[in-house]
């Protein structure tokens, strides 16, 4: 059964603030400090720099496992029928409708992957702001992204890529980016649910405290949600000591892999046209 | 291959917007002359020549229809004494060059400087497909970045496509248009990796020799080569870069090549020079292979290139 919670944002995000240490604690040996409670940052500063090597909690849905759930399904609201469809056609690579043997996602392509997706997978990112820019680099399939901070509007028709192209301002104590643009090749997230060429993908961050961001992603997109699809915050530890190392997928290191490790294991292989 | 290109280019307008990664198109470059030693060994000589003049002296570019295209007007000998910025930011692009009028030369590292190569270099170079040059034989083409495969240095430094330096504290970052990548080059001191293990991009540290940021990297992978024409990068190539930013339009990049595996010699090539470009931004450019086979059915086999995925 779905829930339709509607909590406010703020005290959405004080619950979690406090229930932040529930969190599987995993091997993390550094000491962490309790992100502070929304309801007292208001009234304290947040630090505007981001900068940092960040890397996702695991929560408590799969001990040891980061939940991946920066994009939350069990938020979802409805699809549209073009949604629908898509969502049907897809196969997703993980959740109650993947089959094993079968998954597909563009990441097993070596396509790239963009945004919300790559913001939720489990690998190290990092931030970096100068002035008028703010970039993000992810382990990921090495990829970065450019948020530009200089005042520029959102472009009114962009081509559609992979990436969108991303704006950002603060708002207080929160960095907020907004990014349209995209092409509809990528999921939204690893469920086979769908991101169109309409959607408005909107992030919230806040620096809770030197070790903890928060993060938060909105989908706005019409053509395959019929609302406004909001997941709840998600928290990311700060790595001081980690450095993003190069990751690429090539196609020839996949065929490779497919060869001596997913057929003998029965895993999909990269699929070929 | 001017004919290939002719199809190329008529079939891609007629497709309309299909939106590839647009390969260069592959110059015709003259037979490239076999050197012997001294004559080489001269030319290098030479080369520390050159590389001073061009300080002193306009350079001659081929001029094409831009006005911008000349550098601009370079430092006189009476103003040696002031030193060159430290500041290489901006988005660049490299000037074009005379080899292939209307075409860069894409001679960042250059094949009439390469030194001879040792008998498993040879044997490398040979099994290598061509792209460009006189081994390429049309239609069978092969580059790892055809698959998509992941471009690093020094190949990603001469592709003739819009780049970025950003400066940082610790870092030097370089943003390539050229399937969007990004490499880091770490200034805070910290030396080489005795070790590494092989990747596309190789491991770089910086550090600045007066004018000149000197840029140096291993750590390479050895499934893609130095150049389009087949010359090996393997897990013992040493890259050394050198940069010096002349003026405020200019910068000027020297590619040297050391690897005693492959080559006999150091590979030091002439320095090229690149455009700033204020009004640029880098633009996002993926080699996604998915649509490299569509692309590959549509216009690489009409024309009777090679396809690019297997």
């Amino acid at each position: 059964m779905r829930h339709q919670l509607k909590v406010s944002l703020g005290a959405f995000a004080a619950l979690l603030a406090f229930s932040a240490f529930a969190f599987a604690q995993g091997n993390q040996a550094s000491a962490t400090k309790q992100p502070t409670a929304a309801g007292a940052a208001t009234t304290e500063h947040l630090s505007h720099d981001l900068s940092g090597v960040w890397m996702q909690y695991d929560d408590g849905t799969a001990p040891g496992f980061a939940r991946m759930n920066g994009v939350d399904d069990r938020r979802r609201p409805p699809l549209t029928p073009w949604g629908q469809a898509k969502f049907d056609a897809a196969k997703p690579l993980m959740g109650p409708r993947a089959v094993g043997g079968q998954e597909d996602s563009a990441a097993l392509h070596c396509d790239p992957s963009g945004p919300p997706q790559l913001l939720i997978l489990p690998n190290p990112w990092e931030i970096v702001q100068i002035p008028g820019r703010t970039f993000m680099f992810f382990e990921e399939y090495h990829i970065w992204r450019t948020i530009w901070t200089d005042g520029r509007p959102l472009p009114t028709d962009p081509d559609p890529s992979w990436l969108g192209t991303a704006v950002g301002h603060w708002e207080g104590d929160t960095f907020v980016v907004e990014t349209v643009g995209f092409n509809d090749k990528v999921w939204a997230d690893l469920s086979g649910n769908p991101r169109s060429e309409e959607m408005h993908l909107t992030e919230r961050y806040r620096r809770l405290n030197h070790d903890t961001l928060e993060q938060q992603i909105i989908i706005d997109d019409p053509k395959s949600y019929t609302k406004t699809w909001v997941s709840p915050p998600k928290l990311h530890k700060l790595e001081p000591t980690w450095e993003i190392a190069e990751w690429f997928c090539a196609s020839s290191e996949l065929q490779t892999y497919d060869k001596d490790v997913r057929k003998p294991s029965g895993g999909a292989t990269q699929p070929s046209k | 291959m001017k004919e290939v290109q002719e199809k190329i280019s008529r079939t891609r307008s007629q497709l309309g917007d299909f939106s590839v990664p647009i390969l260069p198109l592959l110059p015709q470059f003259p037979e490239l002359p076999s050197l012997p030693y001294h004559r080489q060994k001269f030319l290098r000589m030479r080369l520390a020549i050159v590389g001073a003049s061009l300080i002193f002296s306009p350079l001659g570019f081929a001029q094409s229809s831009a006005e911008t295209n000349k550098p601009a007007g370079a430092a006189h000998p009476q103003d040696a004494t002031v030193p060159l910025s430290h500041d290489l930011s901006g988005v660049w692009m490299q000037y074009k060059d005379g080899d292939v009028p209307g075409t860069p030369g894409m001679n960042g590292v250059n094949e009439h400087f390469r030194p001879p190569l040792t008998q498993w270099g040879k044997e490398k170079f040979e099994s290598a497909s061509a792209l460009q040059g006189e081994k390429a034989v049309a239609g069978k083409e092969d580059n790892s970045a055809l698959r998509c495969e992941p471009s690093g240095p020094p190949q990603v430094l001469i592709l003739p496509n819009p780049w970025e330096i950003v400066q940082i504290p610790g870092r030097v970052l370089m943003f390539f248009e050229e399937q969007h990548i990004w490499r880091e080059i770490w200034t805070d001191g910290r030396p080489l990796p005795k070790d590494p293990d092989p990747s596309w991009l190789g491991y770089s540290v910086g550090h600045w020799e007066g004018d000149t940021f000197v840029v140096e990297t291993i750590g390479f992978n050895d499934k893609e080569w130095v150049d389009l024409y087949g010359n090996p990068r393997t897990s013992t190539t040493r890259l050394t870069e050198r940069y010096r930013r002349l003026n405020r339009d200019t910068l000027e990049q020297q590619i040297i090549i050391e690897d005693p595996r492959a080559y006999t010699k150091p590979w030091v090539s002439p320095p090229k020079l690149h455009k700033l470009e204020p009004g640029w931004e880098i633009a996002e450019w993926f080699c996604v292979l998915d649509e490299n086979k569509d692309y590959d059915q549509a216009v690489r086999k009409p024309a009777g290139v090679a396809p690019a995925t297997k």
